[in-house]
């Protein structure tokens, strides 16, 4: 009941007229970026951080609601129009959505995703509001030295499960965690990595900047470099109002329950990102369809059950990041610069330290929702026509933003300067297959891995082994091991068979 | 380029690491876990991490994805990538002396360049109304700290 009365106190805050109106203006903006080709929700999130920086702290958090979900939305709309999908986990939604799409149901393929984002993403929120308080109260259990091992956990699950090779996900990682030791030693003022005290390093790599740089300029550069991208892609043509018939919804509705059920708690996992459950989802509704013969030809269940599961994953990672002040994803690692923007300290002391602000934010994620079913439907013409913008104009007006807002956040051309070299190990990246994930959430955990072994160290008076002694750490830290040796151990013993 | 020259550039980046190692100062708090330790263990794993790189591209198990069907990249790639970073650079020599817009509209252009757009009148034209347009919103709107749009101020 406690989490009930929290959340309409969350409710009041967040159905206030202005508070509202920067919902409206979130999912709007948040939709439109998230639509442009190429672009997911991490960089969305990123190129609109400036902006959230200049509205007050609840009505920001609103707004960044909107902007989250609209991104999600905004990535299937893509999806299905043009087959560009703007991140992992619509990669089903592009295969099946756009199949339905040349076939001139492009209508019931964007109201299937929308529909099914609409309940993913209510129950996914339904889901936090309740679990979020018991992680909360195991979480507050924690000593340093889980910490410690939980954020381990998760270095090691973004590496080892992202990508196709574990060695190159351990380089980008290794590369991460070196940017992220970049700067003054908060807890002894040494400066670390920073080129005879550079005053542009001396206060850290700011993540902004390196996600900024990997995915909007790196992406920017390989497409450039490749030169196949200048001319438009084809945009399937949208007959009709983007509705669904009964037949449609009958075969839509258990999808949209079965992909939900997927993505929460996958998502809720460190490193079970979106991609997993939208595959899991896909094949499930394959194996389960009666005309399975569809798929790959625009079945609907193909777009309705793995849309569900990619937004109800977005409500999943919100769980760690909140209850555990610990990102599982490159998105939740710019949600979590937003939250220090503000000085805020993600964790299981966020609920009780900032509980307006928090279940502000979670009921914004309903209104959000809401807003999103409501005006995204009727938008679709507008989206359709930016999704006609040449590559040329979208990309430049893309790299003026990212120039724009890294400037405008720090007004050093030293910021900039590094945000073009981050773009130069972002196409390298992308050309030679580096995950990048494991970059972002490694810039960001390892310092805060290093304090939470500082902070265990101290307690156990420099005993190294009451990280693997303590039940809890050990368990995290030989699962930890588990799955960074469990998959090349498993190949190797397959090719010796 | 392929795969070994990339293991060529990690290995460069953990010479600088291991450079920067040593001005590293040991701290004067008694602790267990000192200023360089965390660094030390880093720059160690990703060496270990690089070596086994350079091994595998060597042996030909890592992977070019402008090697796959369909992803080379067409002539003139070189230009291409230079015109995009070149925008950064203008942008970066311009912005203190020449306001904003100009320097992002040219940034624009580079960019537009780097995806075949001529470098002409609608180039510059569409760029201007990108660069002015966010320039209104975020330094005028929403107070972005953005200094001038042009350099006899506005």
């Amino acid at each position: 009941m406690d989490a009930v009365q929290a959340l309409m106190g969350g409710f009041a805050n967040a159905l206030q007229p202005t508070t509202l109106m920067w919902g409206f203006v979130g999912c709007f903006v948040g939709t439109l970026v998230g639509v442009l080709p190429g672009i997911g929700p991490a960089l969305t999130i990123a190129l609109l951080l400036p902006l959230t920086y200049h509205v007050p702290a609840t009505s920001m958090f609103v707004m960044f609601a909107g902007i989250y979900y609209g991104a999600a939305y905004g990535g299937s709309t893509t999806s299905i129009l043009v087959r560009t999908p703007g991140e992992a986990g619509s990669m089903m939604t592009a295969l099946e959505g756009n199949q339905m799409a040349r076939r001139g149901r492009a209508g019931p393929a964007l109201a299937t995703a929308a529909i099914g984002s609409f309940i993913a993403g209510t129950v996914g929120t339904i889901a936090l509001t309740f679990f979020a308080p018991l992680v909360v109260d195991v979480a507050l259990a924690f000593g340093p030295a889980e910490y410690f091992s939980m954020m381990v956990l998760a270095l090691v699950a973004v590496t080892a499960v992202l990508g196709r090779s574990v060695l190159r996900g351990l380089v980008a990682l290794s590369l991460g965690a070196l940017f992220g030791l970049v700067g003054i030693d908060l807890q002894t003022g040494q400066a670390r990595f920073t080129f005879g005290h550079q005053p542009g390093l001396l206060d850290g790599i700011e993540m902004t900047i390196a996600i900024v740089g990997i995915f909007a300029v790196g992406e920017a550069a390989y497409l450039a470099w490749q030169g196949r991208s200048a001319q438009v892609g084809e945009v399937a043509t949208l007959k009709g109002p983007a509705m669904l018939s009964k037949a449609d919804f009958k075969r839509s509705w258990k999808p949209w329950l079965r992909g939900t059920f997927y993505g929460f708690p996958i998502g809720a996992m460190p490193a079970g990102g979106s991609d997993v459950p939208t595959l899991l989802s896909y094949y499930t509704e394959k194996k389960l369809s009666k005309n399975p013969e569809e798929f790959g030809h625009g079945a609907i269940e193909g777009v309705a059950g793995p849309e569900a599961a990619n937004n109800a994953a977005a409500a999943g990672v919100l769980m760690p990041l909140l209850t555990l002040g610990i990102p599982t994803s490159a998105t939740a690692a710019v949600m979590l610069s937003a939250f220090q923007g503000y000085g805020i300290q993600t964790g299981p002391g966020l609920f009780s330290s900032q509980s307006t602000l928090v279940w502000t934010l979670i009921a914004s994620l309903y209104i959000g929702n809401a807003i999103l079913l409501v005006l995204n439907l009727p938008l679709i013409s507008l989206w359709v026509k930016l999704l006609k913008i040449p590559p040329p104009w979208l990309y430049a007006g893309i790299l003026i933003i990212s120039t724009l807002g890294v400037y405008g956040a720090s007004n050093s051309l030293f910021s900039v300067g590094l945000l073009y070299a981050f773009g130069l190990l972002g196409y390298l990246m992308r050309r030679f297959d580096f995950p990048a994930p494991p970059v972002i959430v490694g810039l960001i955990l390892t310092p805060m891995a290093e304090q939470s072994l500082r902070q265990a160290l101290t307690i156990s008076q420099g005993d190294f082994s009451a990280l693997v002694t303590r039940p809890l750490s050990g368990t995290l830290l030989a699962i930890a091991a588990l799955m960074l040796v469990g998959g090349p151990l498993w190949r190797y013993l397959n090719r010796s068979r | 380029m392929t795969p070994v020259h990339v293991g060529a550039i990690l290995a460069f980046f953990c010479a600088v690491a291991f450079w920067q190692l040593g001005d590293i100062s040991e701290s004067a708090i008694q602790m267990a876990v000192g200023p360089s330790a965390a660094p030390r263990a880093v720059v160690a794993f990703f060496a270990v991490v690089t070596v086994l790189y350079i091994v595998s591209a060597w042996r030909g198990r890592q992977v070019d994805e402008s090697a796959e069907p369909d992803q080379s990249a067409l002539p003139g790639s070189l230009l291409r990538m230079a015109s995009l970073f070149a925008g950064g650079l203008v942008f970066m020599g311009g912005v203190t002396w020449a306001g904003f817009v100009l320097p992002a509209t040219l940034c624009g252009m580079l960019v537009a360049r780097g995806f075949d757009a001529p470098l002409g009148a609608k180039s510059a034209l569409i760029c201007l109304g990108i660069a002015a347009s966010l320039w209104a919103l975020f330094a005028k709107v929403l107070g972005v700290g953005l200094g001038p749009a042009t350099p006899f101020g506005f």
